[in-house]
């Protein structure tokens, strides 16, 4: 079967900075796939790469089972992109932006329009500049939709909504019956979002693929254990999976990948008496790997922060 | 005919249960209760999803756990309904269930310090109660 998206050792570099480094993503087609990763992670590369905006420095990029770097003006019309931004012409009214954008998609779907228009009463005779941010994203959202497109591509949309337009945008998303299958990417840093929405987690870190799994997968990936060392833990490196730990009062909480419950004697072995297994949320999970390459406090004595 | 159940459930997200599994939890409990009885038809994929906003293939994992388990069977062409009470969990997988219930039970009274006949009873009361709400015959709308 044919995939959304594609990418087989994808790498991007700008100078001497890797951007993206041997990437290799398989999209399926349908459904919400979150994506997530800190700044500079490589997703706007990544983005750019797919739309064929910019080359690869190796690999390649297949976008609705066409290469990247030969996309056609028709591939292009079925991509449809938000970003957090929601800029539109703010002298036009809302009524003649959507007559603008429609003009230049044939297979324009008004119903769709409506109804995701009606998610967010938007007044068609009114000025985009007298749109709150509100209602300029859920025109937006709906303009990408009425296009009846691919692929839609989410790019931090509900950043800086309030909790009513936040909730419209979602159910907006989630529930407009579309015609055929739209395959939607949806990056936020919000994790009851991603919680809420997503079949699939994409997690990327420093440029490279991390997880591309479910969201519930993900979370069974990480374990986190509470032993106490004696005060002193052990190296890092001889912890396998390790992610992250942290000292808190003298007793170590460590964060490990792809464990089973045999870690446990793992950790005994290492020296731990009195190890405690724990459950984690996606939101901590998903922390533990995009914080595990970077440096963590030595030692946290709760006691004197108070 | 059936009538449709409501299922009256709350979510949160930030918990170290899944979504799918919270709702698995809920409906149990809903027929633990008797809200729901046998025979009832739980809500469409796509109207419990609206309800919870939650990506329908949540709701659809979620039914697919209860069938799994026992506690719901699809009619083809008609959807889901709440099953004849029937056992398909293994005796060892009842025991571990039991297990982490009591401990959770006990963990959450021990420090109320109320003696431990009044607990029981209580616990007995409340057993009986679930049993006789079970035992109730189911009506036909």
């Amino acid at each position: 079967m044919q995939n959304c998206i594609e990418t087989n050792g994808l790498t991007k570099k700008f100078g001497k900075k890797t951007a993206l480094k041997d990437f290799d993503l398989t999209v399926e087609l349908g459904g919400i796939h979150a994506i997530v990763g800190s700044n500079g992670a490589g997703k706007s590369t990544l983005f750019r790469l797919l739309l064929g905006v910019t080359t690869p420095t190796s690999g390649s990029a297949m976008l609705l089972g066409n290469d990247c770097q030969s996309l056609t003006p028709d591939v292009r019309g079925r991509v449809g992109y938000v970003n957090e931004e929601h800029t539109l012409p703010a002298w036009m009214t809302a009524g003649s932006v959507k007559k603008f954008q429609q003009s230049f998609y044939p297979q324009w779907n008004e119903n769709i329009y409506k109804s995701v228009v009606g998610y967010f009463d938007v007044d068609p005779k009114q000025k985009v500049s007298g749109l709150s941010r509100g209602e300029r994203a859920g025109l937006n959202l709906a303009m990408a939709l009425a296009q009846s497109p691919n692929l839609l591509i989410l790019d931090e949309p509900t950043l800086g909504l309030d909790v009513v337009a936040r909730q419209s945008f979602l159910e907006a998303v989630m529930f407009t019956e579309t015609e055929g299958n739209t395959t939607i990417i949806y990056c936020s840093h919000q994790m009851e979002e991603i919680e809420r929405v997503a079949d699939k987690l994409i997690i990327m870190e420093k440029g490279v693929l991390q997880n591309n799994s479910s969201p519930d997968a993900f979370v069974s990936r990480i374990s986190y254990w509470i032993a106490d060392f004696g005060g002193k833990m052990p190296a890092r490196e001889k912890i396998p999976g390790f992610l992250s730990a942290r000292d808190i009062d003298g007793i170590h909480h460590v964060m490990v990948a792809d464990q089973d419950k045999s870690f446990g004697s793992v950790l005994t072995q290492l020296g731990a008496t009195a190890v405690t297994p724990n459950t984690v949320n996606l939101e901590r999970a998903v922390n533990a790997f995009l914080t595990k390459n970077h440096n963590t406090p030595g030692s946290i004595n709760a006691g004197s922060q108070g | 005919m059936s009538k449709t159940g409501t299922v009256n459930i709350q979510i949160v997200t930030g918990d170290a249960r899944p979504i799918f599994k919270q709702i698995v939890d809920g409906i149990r409990m809903q027929i633990a209760h008797g809200d729901l009885q046998t025979g009832d038809k739980l809500p469409s994929v796509r109207g419990l999803a609206m309800q919870l906003t939650i990506n329908a293939n949540t709701v659809a994992k979620a039914y697919a756990e209860l069938t799994a388990q026992g506690l719901a069977e699809a009619r083809q062409g008609l959807g889901l309904f709440v099953a004849e009470p029937r056992q398909l969990l293994s005796e060892e997988e009842k025991n571990k269930r039991l297990n982490t219930a009591i401990e959770t039970f006990v963990n959450d009274v021990v420090y109320l310090q109320i003696p431990e006949e009044d607990i029981k009873a209580r616990l007995s009361e409340a057993l009986t109660k679930i049993g006789r709400l079970k035992n109730t015959p189911k009506q036909d709308s």
